[in-house]
């Protein structure tokens, strides 16, 4: 009986490609269950049961964001400044932006710094991940210690590595100057394009391990079984990565990457502590633009379209998104 | 040392006399009104105060600024709380606050900031009026930067100077005995300097107060203005096209080139690793000097913003303390505010400072403090040549803008990277348009 | 010989190798942290000495961090605030990730939606409404005003991340056990809770490094020292004006990581058994 029942299953797991778990698990795991009754019947429906298991989240959201939610995109279609009641005036906020030659900048630098931060944090991160999921000896250390870039608070962190870059001190320039590599020292934050270096690297710096981990948890749920097949098959290592593991780990690669570029998008911590937007406002996103309009120029309104101007955008990469997770269904 | 610590307390005590207030009573002198009359704190119990400040880079001053703060709350009965955070991050509280109607009664307001709140903010035309009369006046520019359309929006508090930093022992090494008094001649002292790896640093970068320094300051001497007294921009002028030129040779010859990307604390490091010999800066590098490198305190002074051809001017800041229009504690408030800026009281937070702010009145010029270290003086007299984001305009919300996109710093800060000055110059005058639009 | 001799070689180059240099680029701005704190003022702001390394290390900063400040009551609160709010975002996205994952209702793709948009509004921009829902609660300047808020963008991430994890496990197994007679909650709980165990974990991880680093929120929410975050407390203390006092900023920085890493170094391994377990069978 038991035979019957894991043959079918294990036969469809192979066909839609999905990691198949061993047969033990499935028997093990089912202890003695009882039929439902009273209450348990009515969580039987689809319907109720999501509504259930929606509630909290939803009631959480609903008093904490959708008024927020809402008067943010309320501001950015109005003049509002700090202290006085603002004014509807339609996009006009979104058409100053595109006369204004530093948010022209700032949406460039945005999507440079995103792309290639991203990309950097994928790659690197998919190597480590593929590292530590090895045995070695001090894996535990090494892994924990691989966080460490992540858990520092953002600011502290952003601050050592503005001493680092800085014109006079820098530890860079004292190596490579030592080295004789180089004879005059290098601005590393002076230089538009330098500096936007050393913000991206930073930044990798600073996601790459949650690339890692979050990979690896993924790649832990591979069974090394497919790969053993895979390799009597004659798969080399980059075919049995490419073939078996990416196609495997793909959703949780995808949620990453999504959220990854999100957060960076939105990025304002670091660039604010590393660079303020200079030199020459050649550094600004969209984060350090619209605070310094909203904050410092009180000028909530035309902050907030700053903010905002990618919504529509990024709207359609959410709702993109959504459908291909829900595809898989 | 000892000695003149007493001699400075006889002068004080001298002073205070002078002053028509005998020490002894000082404390009952504080709060007018109430104790003078014996009677009971008039406010109700339970009533609590916050105030919201920064953080001094003297950290003596967050300390006298607290006990007078519980001081205060002892004599009227109420309970103060004194909040100290960075000076940059002060503005999101305050915009919180605003926008929340809720938050601290008494928030501190750097520069031009009572413009930018207005609506935030009650009026104090009685407390500011009062110091004015028993101090004989406020500066000119305390005036223009806390009054909105005619009325007291804030008290002001003290005058912070950005000044000309130096080290006196290498530039008497290339002739110069004192510090230059035209910024030519300051020029042929910062490139003999250079020449000997000792520049001349300057910050270009995006922080709010030396970059500032010198965009505004040196656009002023040179007889150029951001917009004239009818609001119209007028940038785009020989005059600025000068002060271009002159800011890019005076890069080449004089300044440490990594000024581009300094902020406001960079300057203050290279000069005490003795890799600058001069820059414009507040008197934090003075006081961290005099604490863990006292060769350099010895070595170094302060001088005046030299002459340009249309004289000496200082970017200018203040600060003061608003009271908030949502706070039901107003009538606290300014009572502490009346307490807080009367003679023993500011006398004992001046006295705290080392001198490192000064009054915004003319009259805590005289105070003993500007003797016992002479190198501070040019802190007391700044204020004399200050002038104001948006001259001759108003400090308006305008100026914030284009002070906050620092229009004039990139101005600067493009030429040197190259841009044209005839370029640079329509490009401000480009972008200023729109903030004053 | 032959072949032992390649394949060690060969490890060395894909793998040691390049580990080393991923920790020796991961690890070496904490290695100047760590020198940095435990420098005297003096040798900070030299430009010609080694930066490496130091010969009289002081323990004046982290003195400094302890008794000037309130280090020890804002790292207690961090812990405390992060803590409830990740178990909060997790137990949220834990259901919800299920039920979109898992379930088909009516409303699904569009809830899925809405959850996802929220996180399109960037806290830059929302901090000030919320501030005022914070004081409509009446929640100003207590941990609370933070604990309620940064769920609102930690869930929808635990949400995304759990969903893609219910994903890759196959819905047969449920339906195996339902077959058994389990109800639909009961496989939920007791099959599927425990086989997205390493994501949950991620997701705890995560949720928990992003409250513990928070900043905008914090800062105006939290107005006394006393409640103040590591963040916050550190870099509002210790940047005063122009002078930035380095040794004690890169001591708090130091003290507000490590304890969290080893805390995490005890989790990395756990679901790693777990899931071994699981495997074997």
């Amino acid at each position: 009986m038991a035979d019957q029942r894991i043959e079918p299953i294990l036969a469809k797991s192979a066909a839609s490609g999905a990691s198949v778990i061993p047969a033990p698990i499935v028997v093990v795991a089912v202890p003695k269950l009882g039929r439902p009754k009273g209450l348990g019947h009515l969580l039987e429906r689809e319907n109720v049961l999501a509504g259930v298991l929606l509630a909290p989240t939803l009631v959480i959201l609903t008093l904490f964001i959708a008024y927020p939610f809402v008067l943010g995109i309320w501001l950015a279609v109005s003049d509002k400044v700090v202290g006085r009641p603002g004014n509807f005036v339609g996009l006009h906020n979104f058409w100053v932006n595109l006369n204004d030659s530093i948010f022209l900048r700032a949406f460039q630098n945005t999507f440079v710094y995103t792309f290639i931060a991203t990309i950097l944090k994928l790659m690197l991160g998919m190597a480590a991940a593929l590292l530590l999921n090895q045995h070695f000896r001090f894996k535990r250390i090494v892994r924990a210690s691989m966080l460490l870039p992540w858990i520092v608070p953002t600011v502290l962190s952003t601050l050592a590595w503005q001493w680092m870059f800085d014109a006079t001190f820098s530890v860079f320039n004292w190596m490579l100057m030592n080295a004789g590599i180089i004879s005059q020292r290098i601005l590393w934050l002076g230089d538009g394009t330098l500096a936007m270096g050393c913000l991206i690297t930073v930044n990798v710096w600073r996601g790459m391990p949650f690339f890692a981990i979050t990979l690896l948890a993924g790649l832990q749920t591979v069974n090394p079984d497919l790969h053993e097949a895979a390799e009597i098959d004659g798969a080399n290592a980059w075919q049995r990565f490419w073939r078996v593991t990416l196609p495997l780990i793909k959703p949780i690669m995808l949620v990453v990457v999504l959220f990854s570029m999100i957060a960076t998008f939105a990025d304002f911590q670091l660039i604010y502590v590393l660079t303020r937007g200079g030199p020459y406002s050649s550094t600004h996103v969209f984060g350090t633009y619209a605070y310094e309009i909203a904050m410092r120029a009180a000028k909530l309104g035309q902050g907030a379209s700053i903010s905002l101007f990618l919504f529509p955008f990024l709207l359609m990469v959410i709702v993109f998104q959504l459908w291909y997770i829900r595809r898989g269904d | 040392m000892a000695e003149s610590e007493s001699v400075a307390s006889i002068n004080r005590r001298v002073f205070l006399k002078a002053a028509g207030v005998v020490t002894g009573a000082a404390v009952a002198g504080g709060i007018p009104g109430i104790v003078a009359a014996q009677k009971a704190p008039s406010f109700p119990k339970g009533t609590r105060l916050s105030i919201l400040e920064w953080v001094s880079f003297v950290p003596a001053s967050d300390v006298e600024f607290k006990r007078l703060a519980a001081e205060f709350g002892k004599l009227a009965g109420v309970e103060v709380t004194a909040d100290l955070i960075n000076m940059n991050d002060l503005n999101p509280r305050i915009a919180s606050a605003i926008e929340t109607k809720a938050g601290p009664d008494i928030i501190m307001m750097i520069n031009n900031w009572p413009h930018l709140y207005a609506d935030g903010l009650a009026d104090v035309d009685d407390v500011a009026e009062e110091i004015a009369k028993r101090d004989g006046g406020f500066y000119d520019i305390s005036r223009r930067i806390n009054m909105v359309d005619g009325r007291w929006k804030a008290a002001p508090f003290t005058m912070g100077s950005g000044v000309w930093n130096y080290r006196e022992d290498w530039f008497k090494e290339v002739g110069a005995n004192k510090f230059p008094d035209t910024w030519d001649e300051l020029r042929k002292v910062g490139t003999a300097l250079k020449k000997k790896n000792l520049p001349i640093g300057q910050a270009f970068g995006h922080s709010l107060g030396d970059p500032n320094s010198w965009a505004y300051a040196v656009t002023w001497c040179f007889g150029a203005t951001e917009i004239d007294d009818k609001g119209k921009v007028v940038i785009n002028s020989k005059e600025t096209i000068e002060a271009l030129k002159f800011t890019v040779a005076f890069w080449k010859d004089c300044l440490d080139d990594g000024g581009l990307a300094w902020d406001d604390s960079n300057n203050n490091r290279a000069f005490l690793a003795g890799t600058i010999s001069a820059t414009i800066n507040g008197a934090s590098i003075y006081f961290v000097a005099k604490r863990q490198f006292p060769e350099i305190a010895k070595a170094m002074n302060h001088a005046h913003m030299p002459k340009g051809p249309a004289g000496r001017f200082y970017y200018q800041g203040g600060q003061a303390h608003g009271v908030m229009k949502y706070s039901k504690n107003q009538q606290v408030a300014k009572e502490f505010l009346r307490w807080f800026m009367d003679r023993p009281q500011y006398d004992k937070y001046i006295a705290a400072n080392d001198g490192y702010v000064g009054g915004p009145t003319p009259y805590w010029e005289k105070h003993p403090l500007w003797e016992k270290d002479p190198k501070l003086v040019t802190f007391r007299d700044a204020p004399k040549f200050g002038r104001w984001t948006g001259y001759p305009g108003q400090p308006s919300r305008k100026a914030s803008e284009a002070l906050v996109k620092y229009i004039l710093v990139d101005m600067y800060a493009q030429a040197i990277k190259g841009m044209k000055p005839e370029d640079a110059a329509r490009w401000a005058e480009a972008e200023l348009k729109k903030a004053y639009a | 010989m032959a072949v032992q001799y390649g394949s060690r070689l060969k490890r060395a180059v894909t793998f040691y190798i390049p580990l080393t240099c991923l920790l020796v680029g991961t690890l070496f701005p904490f290695y100047w942290m760590v020198i940095t704190s435990i420098r005297p003022d003096v040798e900070l702001y030299s430009v010609k000495m080694n930066p490496f390394f130091t010969l009289h290390p002081t323990l004046s900063h982290f003195y400094y961090l302890f008794e000037l400040t309130m280090f020890p009551r804002w790292a207690w609160n961090t812990l405390f605030i992060a803590t409830v709010s990740t178990a909060i975002s997790l137990f949220c996205g834990l259901l919800a990730g299920y039920a979109l994952a898992r379930l088909q209702f009516r409303w699904a793709p569009s809830l899925g939606t809405v959850i996802f948009i929220t996180y399109l509004v960037p806290p830059t921009l929302l901090f000030i409404p919320l501030g005022d829902v914070v004081k409509t609660f009446g929640i100003g300047d207590t941990p609370w005003a933070v604990i309620l808020t940064y769920p609102t963008f930690l869930i929808p991430f635990c949400t995304w991340l759990l969903m893609g994890y219910f994903k890759t496990i196959p819905r047969e197994i449920e339906d195996c056990a339902r077959i058994d007679g389990a109800s639909r909650f009961q496989a939920m709980v007791r099959i599927t809770f425990p086989l997205a165990v390493p994501g949950i974990l991620s997701a705890g991880i995560f949720a928990f490094t992003l409250s513990w680093n928070e900043f905008l929120y914090a800062l105006v929410f939290l107005a006394s020292p006393q409640q103040k975050t590591i963040p916050i407390g550190v870099f509002t203390e210790l940047v005063r004006g122009d002078v930035f006092y380095w040794g004690p900023l890169m001591a708090g920085a130091l003290l507000g990581s490590i304890p969290v890493a080893l805390v995490y170094s005890m989790f990395v391994e756990h679901y790693v058994t777990a899931l071994t377990g699981a495997v074997k069978g």
